[in-house]
């Protein structure tokens, strides 16, 4: 294929999911969903942006987090301080919510991003314990019983569907841009042999640093819209493993180290959820039996065996 | 006396801490593999103390006799059909797979246990020994003997054994192993079982010590990773004299703060630990 | 011939793309001290790797005591009495001498008399019974190399492989270990198979030689009715 044709089929590509966004933007504005289908697709799209950015890390960077719900929970104090403490605006909760989890981030990093394999996935998991354990003792954000999250007025579950639907689409761009840049080029070099890429002079600790970073920022965008549909938070919601839980299965099962992967994981993720939601107790079990029978089998994942077959 | 008597109480919970590392630490050191199910096995083991003893009333400490080769056949069987064939597509996977793992059973306990919480009782819980001034829960005494007894069998046993000794080769240089007549996987399988085994008395050691639910894994893999860590990966005496040291943090710190300061602990070792490190290296070598 | 213990029969080893051993044949008589010798990728370790199991041949047949033992597991193949002796040594560093030979005998054949068998090691290389209880790890080179024999020896294998013992040793620990090998051949009629680079040591120790090019068998004869030319033009592949 020459390169005319390759950058026509891009342009194409491109055209085809800004249609799609402007769909779900329009539809979200026009009323034309139910609230029920908004409620699936607002899960949808704030499972994509966790699983995109788990993914970044741990399926193409190379570092396995199982820490990811510090930054969750650390947003959803945020908005919860922000709205309840400081009646202000939830969007500025948000905002803050974000720099809040960067900052953490940018801290964590120091510490943790040199810590190798296996051990940088127990570390980020202590550090997030760590963190759930200093707020149920923490009187300002209610210890253990938490806090509410009061927003007057609520805002609409179509406004919370373009919320997250905003942010998906973000998430997507950015780790598109992200993974053909420079840094994305050094990343798949990372995974693949760290020490090769290291004398190749990819500058891994930059590179960490940018993914992470990233990462953080919008899991915690994605944590505070998360809670501001809740409507309340405490300790053993906001830093549960099982945020990360879900993102383990949405990348697994989607497939690792693919764009697509977490989009076809997060599909069937929050439907397999609805789904099973019929035989209490059995979807965790459930999806983590796909999950290992996946890793066994299908190591690339739904995507990966797609594009097998496609080929 | 006072000073003296939060010593012996750290020492007391710091053995049942060592024991609860200990299984953690042996496939640490030996596979390489950090078994994030490993909390998950505690509670199965607890489960099975408690089910034994209130459905069919056994005395506690004869549920041992039962559970802990049941764990050494449930451990042995989780490494010989899933995790050998997990770590063949790298440390990564065999990592998920253990976190799938520790998932199902969570949940799998959840459904079969319910949430409710749990606990042996038993008058040994409320006896107590008086020395020099001070009281000792008779509970605790046993508890801390079973759990040194249970590292020091271990230890006797990878030294002295034929399978031990086929253990730490493996541990060492995997494939020098297979040139000397031992079957790594199976060796691995083995070292699993005994991992299982040893989470079982601790399992047995947490249902008479405190209260658990399905969910108590997390806490107690937690536990479990801290002693590994500070007591040398894989170094049996190391684990021992980590529990100790756990134990005095947790008894002076109280609950709460324990944990915190176990944690912020863990996360130096881990940030400042030269062999681990190393240790990473290696797995993605691997 | 009846007496042969040990056989290649046309056996070729891939790795990937990459043919490392092409259509190799070898009959190895018991009780014989056989040399097989090439450079650096001459395909000598892969052929002994997939003697001992490590490697699965891609063609052919390996057998021993006229059994097929091809493609079994290392371990089983240590059972039946082979044992091979890898490059380096590879000692269980963090354990003590003592637990690397006793490791050596884990083999169920081997245990009965792991005690004689320990006797007979130390009586061999002394200098292991004095650093009995010291990690393998401590020991030099060439006491590596002894602890590594010794392992070996544990398992009383019939035929026992040599890969590069004497690579980055100094020439006297060379000759006491080919001294302790020719005894171990002679005295328990083991039968010896050495790998090496360094051709005059090993031709003048053994009965049979090969020698290896890319992967094939360009020579072979009884060492002693081999030309220092012949070998030499062989060995490099010239003409």
């Amino acid at each position: 294929m020459d390169i005319g044709m390759k950058k026509n089929k891009g342009v194409i590509k491109l055209c085809v999911y800004t249609a799609i966004f402007l769909i779900c933007l329009l539809s979200g504005f026009g009323g034309v969903l139910s609230n029920n289908l908004m409620r699936y697709l607002f899960k949808i799209f704030l499972y994509i942006t966790l699983g995109e950015m788990w993914n970044l890390m741990s399926g193409f960077a190379g570092m396995t987090s199982l820490g990811q719900q510090a930054f969750i929970g650390l947003a959803g104090y945020s908005v919860a301080v922000m709205t309840t403490v400081y009646k202000l605006n939830f969007y500025f909760g948000i905002g803050v919510g974000a720099v809040v989890g960067v900052l953490g981030a940018a801290l964590l990093a120091v510490l943790l991003l040199h810590i190798g394999g296996m051990y940088f996935s127990i570390a980020t998991w202590v550090a997030a314990e760590a963190l759930g354990t200093f707020f149920s003792g923490w009187k300002y954000v209610g210890q253990g019983a938490g806090m509410n999250i009061t927003i007057s007025p609520y805002p609409k579950m179509s406004e919370l569907y373009i919320l997250a639907l905003i942010l998906c689409a973000a998430s997507l761009g950015v780790t598109y841009l992200l993974l053909r840049s420079d840094t994305g080029l050094g990343l798949t070099a990372m995974r693949d042999d760290i020490s090769a890429a290291a004398s190749l002079g990819v500058n891994i600790e930059k590179n960490k640093f940018i993914v992470y970073l990233t990462a953080a920022f919008f899991t915690s965008l994605a944590g505070a819209v998360f809670f501001i549909n809740k409507g309340t938070i405490y300790p053993d919601s906001g830093f549960d493993i099982s945020w990360t839980i879900s993102m383990v299965f949405i990348v697994i099962i989607g497939g690792a180290g693919t764009m697509e992967g977490p989009v076809i994981g997060s599909v069937i993720y929050v439907l397999l959820y609805e789904y099973l939601a019929h035989f209490p107790g059995w979807s965790n079990i459930i999806l983590g039996l796909i999950s290992i029978l996946v890793i066994l089998f299908m190591p690339k994942g739904i995507a990966g065996f797609l594009r097998n077959f496609r080929k | 006396m006072y000073i003296l008597q939060v010593i012996i109480n750290g020492i007391m919970l710091g053995s049942v801490y060592a024991l609860l590392g200990l299984g953690m630490s042996l496939i640490l050191g030996i596979v390489k593999l950090t078994n994030l199910a490993h909390g998950e096995l505690i509670i199965l083991g607890a489960y099975c103390s408690v089910f034994l003893t209130s459905r069919l009333g056994i005395n506690p400490f004869a549920t041992l006799l039962i559970t802990v080769p049941l764990m050494f056949i449930f451990g042995y069987l989780l490494q010989r059909l899933l995790i050998n064939h997990a770590m063949k597509r790298g440390a990564e996977a065999a990592l998920l797979v253990t976190f799938g793992v520790s998932v199902i059973l969570k949940d799998g306990m959840l459904l079969l246990f319910t949430a409710d919480a749990r606990h042996i009782s038993s008058e040994l819980g409320s006896s107590s020994v008086n020395a020099a001034g001070m009281d000792i829960s008779l509970l605790s005494i046993i508890l801390s003997i079973i759990s040194v007894g249970a590292i020091i069998l271990l230890m006797v046993f990878l030294n002295r054994t034929y399978t031990g000794r086929a253990i730490r080769a493996a541990a060492d240089d995997p494939r020098a192993a297979e040139l000397s007549g031992i079957n790594v996987a199976k060796t691995f399988s083995a070292a699993m079982g005994i991992a299982g085994a040893a989470a079982g008395i601790a399992g047995f050691c947490v249902s008479m010590k405190w209260t658990f639910y399905p969910d108590s894994g997390g806490h107690y893999l937690l536990i479990a990773f801290v002693v590994a860590v500070l007591g040398g990966l894989g170094d049996i005496r190391g684990t021992l004299a980590a529990g100790f040291i756990f134990g005095l943090i947790q008894v002076i710190g109280g609950a709460n703060y324990g944990m915190l300061i176990s944690y912020i602990f863990l996360i130096i070792m881990l940030v400042t630990n030269p062999k681990i490190a190393h240790a990473a290296d290696d797995l993605s070598a691997r | 011939m009846s007496d042969v213990i040990f056989e290649i029969a046309d056996l070729s080893v891939k790795y990937g793309e990459f043919i490392a051993v092409s259509d190799v044949s070898m009959s190895i008589p018991k009780g014989s001290i056989v040399s097989v010798l090439g450079t650096n990728g001459s395909g000598k370790t892969t052929l002994m790797n997939t003697a001992a199991g490590l490697c699965a041949p891609f063609l052919g047949e390996i057998r021993f005591m006229g059994e097929d033992i091809t493609g079994i597991s290392p371990d089983m193949i240590v059972e039946r009495g082979i044992s091979l002796v890898p490059q380096g040594g590879r000692c269980f560093n963090r354990m003590s001498v003592l637990d690397n030979l006793m490791a050596g005998s884990f083999v169920k054949r081997a245990r009965g008399n792991a005690k004689r068998s320990l006797d007979r090691v130390f009586e061999l290389f002394p200098v292991l019974y004095e650093k009995r209880h010291l990690p393998a790890g401590s020991l030099s080179g060439g006491q590596r190399q002894m602890a590594a024999i010794g392992r070996s020896l544990m398992s009383e294998p019939q035929l026992m492989l040599f890969d590069e013992l004497s690579l980055g040793l100094a020439p006297v620990v060379i000759k006491d270990i080919y001294a302790a090998i020719k005894r171990i051949s002679s005295e328990e009629g083991t039968t010896v198979i050495l790998v090496e680079q360094d051709t005059a040591r090993a031709m003048q120790m053994s009965d049979y030689t090969y020698i290896m090019l890319k992967g094939s068998v360009v020579l072979e004869g009884a060492s002693s009715e081999l030309s220092a030319e012949e070998v030499r033009k062989a060995y490099f592949g010239s003409r």
